[in-house]
């Protein structure tokens, strides 16, 4: 079996006008309304690149994913994984793909099955996929766990031996084994501690780029976004407000949740709140613009029409860059976050240099 | 110079476990004026909270503590059970991560932040009340005669929190331990509570003793910050200072390894490699030796916590670590 091609546009997975709204029932099982997680999302990621989808809890992000990998079905709208509907496709077809989009969970205690031992974790994907034949499994397998920073004899251990650190490195082992194309990783940093975080993400980074990965970030973590993604969606109740390459949305955001987003990240210098107030419901957001209740730019016209998210008109603007605001071109400069205000300086970068030149055995890895 | 509100000086705490007495913090000290916020930070395990219980007297009975815990100049480490818990509440008062663990379901807020101030203010119940409903609105909680009357589920977390902060200030303690307050909040929600807990500290001058494990956090929020690992202070000093001027490797490593808004993009983290050693087995000497870059043979005894700045100190036997660089 070889691996498959990427669709007609490069993209490994697009989604199109995706809408997915969970019903909601009183008391009595009457249907109350929706929970509209996702409401008319399109995107699209390409062999190699690295998809950031960002907001809040409750703006849709981790059903967007789910979505992406055909585990929910859309309302609405198409999910095509390299050119093909997933909802179109055979149940045994879509068994098939599935080797080919694999996923990474934020809780590593929570994804590996207490009562089987990591070298049958990382074996599973393989044998469910007929990949390699038994006898080769335990090379396979051992290799799998090198790849991740792991011993080959930890293959014979139990989850529970292992650090958080660890164990998130034995699900990725896991999710690589039936080389995928698509990896979607909801929160997959997110539980770990700063510096184990860094190990994880270092790791992330090199396999991707290493294995040409089409990789989908689900975070809330902007700086961890910043530092891996190439290009950036942000979501608000359902909907895609910002999307586009990573440089210009951090460095020139359109949309006044992303400037806010981006202004109330701890050690950005702004000491204030940004942003009053919670976010609205899911189940009734909104009319119009579903970020006017809380934007401080808001004025008649986002109470009244729905900004489209459309590249903006000023000759400055980068194609791609998208934001759903009807004052997406006469925002006022947004406040970026001051290079290096938080001094350091050179001292800092040489001495952190040690560090990445400091790499013990990798039968330490946390 | 008037006192500090809380000193901690060479606090222990031992826990007896069934494989043998445990020691997870060791020689911890550090002094929280009126007024100020001291951030304690460091990774899961390092004794961030283990320090901020044996404050609080809330340690289980298993744990053994030495050391001394000054509340404006009293020592409190050494009163009895009851002495300690007529101090809860009203002059220490401490916020959790995770609200609606300390919240009780069955009660309308309002009315948990009035039982407060009854059994410590000796308030009347309409008294208690008022002042309840006066104490959500000074955390800014919108409509907060209609909030008290709810229940904690009726509430968003980031509500939550401010009730938490509410009931903890309602009886105006010296300090106020807030333990990563905000991370389970998301973080526009978050930029709220850390602006109203500076507000609330400039207005009524409670010193806020602040655990995270987020420097930016201490970037922002904190005067001084006390830099821990696996049990024992690795650097202290004003925060600005340790964070852009770490004299211990261990602050170096942390302040790489996490992913900055105004960092590089795309190149590698300059990650701590390896993992915090095991309590019950912890090197010998420098706890940090087994993951430092700079470790020479000295490492292998304990280094004592001296100072390297003004007010800075750092546990480290290289530090200051401008001779690594010259070295280099």
């Amino acid at each position: 079996m070889t691996a498959p091609e990427a669709g007609a546009d490069g993209a490994i997975l697009s989604l199109d006008g995706v809408v997915r709204h969970f019903p909601v029932r009183d008391m009595l099982g009457r249907r109350k309304g929706a929970v509209r997680a996702v409401d008319g999302v399109s995107l699209s990621v390409r062999e190699g690149e690295v998809l950031a989808v960002v907001g809040e809890s409750g703006c849709g992000k981790s059903t967007l994913g789910r979505l992406a990998l055909g585990l929910e079905e859309p309302d609405s709208g198409t999910v095509r994984f390299r050119g093909d509907d997933l909802r179109a496709l055979s149940p045994a077809a879509l068994r098939e793909r599935r080797r080919w989009m694999q996923m990474i969970f934020q809780d590593p205690y929570g994804s590996l099955d207490p009562r089987m031992t990591v070298g049958r974790a990382v074996a599973e994907p393989l044998r469910l996929h007929r990949i390699v034949p038994r006898s080769g499994e335990r090379e396979r397998v051992a290799a799998l766990l090198a790849r991740v920073g792991l011993r080959p004899e930890h293959a014979d251990r139990w989850p529970h031996e292992f650090s958080g650190g660890q164990r998130q490195r034995i699900a990725i082992g896991r999710a690589l084994a039936s080389g995928p194309r698509l990896v979607v990783g909801d929160e997959p940093v997110s539980a770990l501690d700063v510096s184990v975080q860094a190990q994880v993400l270092n790791l992330l980074q090199d396999l991707i780029r290493e294995l040409r990965l089409a990789f989908v970030l689900i975070s809330h973590d902007l700086a961890v976004v910043r530092h891996i993604a190439d290009r950036v969606a942000v979501m608000y109740l359902g909907r895609v407000v910002e999307q586009g390459p990573a440089d210009a949305v951090f460095a020139s955001p359109r949309h006044p949740y992303t400037r806010a987003l981006l202004a109330s990240v701890p050690g950005a210098g702004t000491r204030g709140a940004v942003l009053q107030g919670d976010l609205p419901s899911p189940i009734a957001p909104p009319a119009a613009c579903r970020f006017h209740t809380r934007c401080p730019h808001a004025e008649e016209i986002c109470r009244m029409q729905e900004p489209p998210l459309v590249v903006g008109a000023a000759a400055a603007a980068t194609p791609a860059h998208r934001a759903a605001c009807h004052f997406r071109d006469t925002l006022p400069a947004a406040a970026t976050p001051a290079n290096g205000h938080r001094g350091g300086g050179e001292r800092l970068a040489r001495l952190q240099a040690f560090f990445a030149a400091h790499r013990p055995g990798t039968g330490n890895a946390a | 110079m008037s006192l500090p509100a809380l000193e901690v000086v060479d606090l222990a705490v031992t826990f007896a476990t069934e494989r043998g007495p445990l020691r997870v913090l060791d020689g911890i000290s550090f002094s929280l004026p009126a007024g100020r916020t001291v951030a304690l930070v460091g990774e899961s395990g390092c004794g961030k909270s283990i320090t901020a219980l044996a404050v609080m007297g809330l340690l289980p009975p298993s744990a053994t503590t030495a050391g001394a815990v000054r509340l404006e100049g009293r020592g409190i480490a050494e009163l009895p059970p009851e002495g300690r818990r007529l101090l809860r509440g009203r002059e220490l008062a401490m916020i959790f991560q995770e609200p609606m663990t300390s919240l009780n379901p069955a009660f309308a807020v309002g009315e948990q932040i009035a039982e407060a101030l009854r059994l410590h203010q000796k308030l009347d119940r309409a008294a208690a009340a008022a002042r309840a409903v006066r104490m959500l609105e000074a955390v800014r909680i919108p409509e907060a005669a209609k909030r008290a009357r709810q229940y904690p589920h009726q509430l968003s977390g980031g509500m939550r929190q401010r009730v938490m902060i509410a009931t903890a200030l309602a009886c105006r303690p010296r300090v106020l331990i807030a333990d990563e307050p905000t991370t389970a909040l998301d973080v526009t929600v978050q930029a709220q509570i850390l602006a109203l807990l500076d507000e609330l500290r400039g207005s009524t001058g409670t010193a806020v003793l602040l655990i995270t494990h987020d420097l930016g956090v201490v970037a922002d929020h904190a005067d001084e910050v006390v830099v821990m690992y696996a049990g024992r202070v690795a650097e202290s000093g004003p925060a600005a200072r340790v964070l852009a001027e770490p004299q211990h490797p261990y602050t170096v490593g942390l302040l790489g390894a996490a992913p900055r808004l105004d960092g590089p993009r795309g190149t590698r983290l300059a990650a701590v490699e390896g993992a915090v050693p095991d309590l019950s087995d912890p090197p010998e000497g420098c706890r940090f030796k087994t993951r430092c870059p700079f470790r020479i043979a000295v490492c292998g005894t304990e280094p004592p916590l001296r100072g390297v700045g003004p007010g800075q100190r750092s546990a480290c036997h290289r530090a200051p670590l401008e001779g690594i660089l010259d070295a280099a």
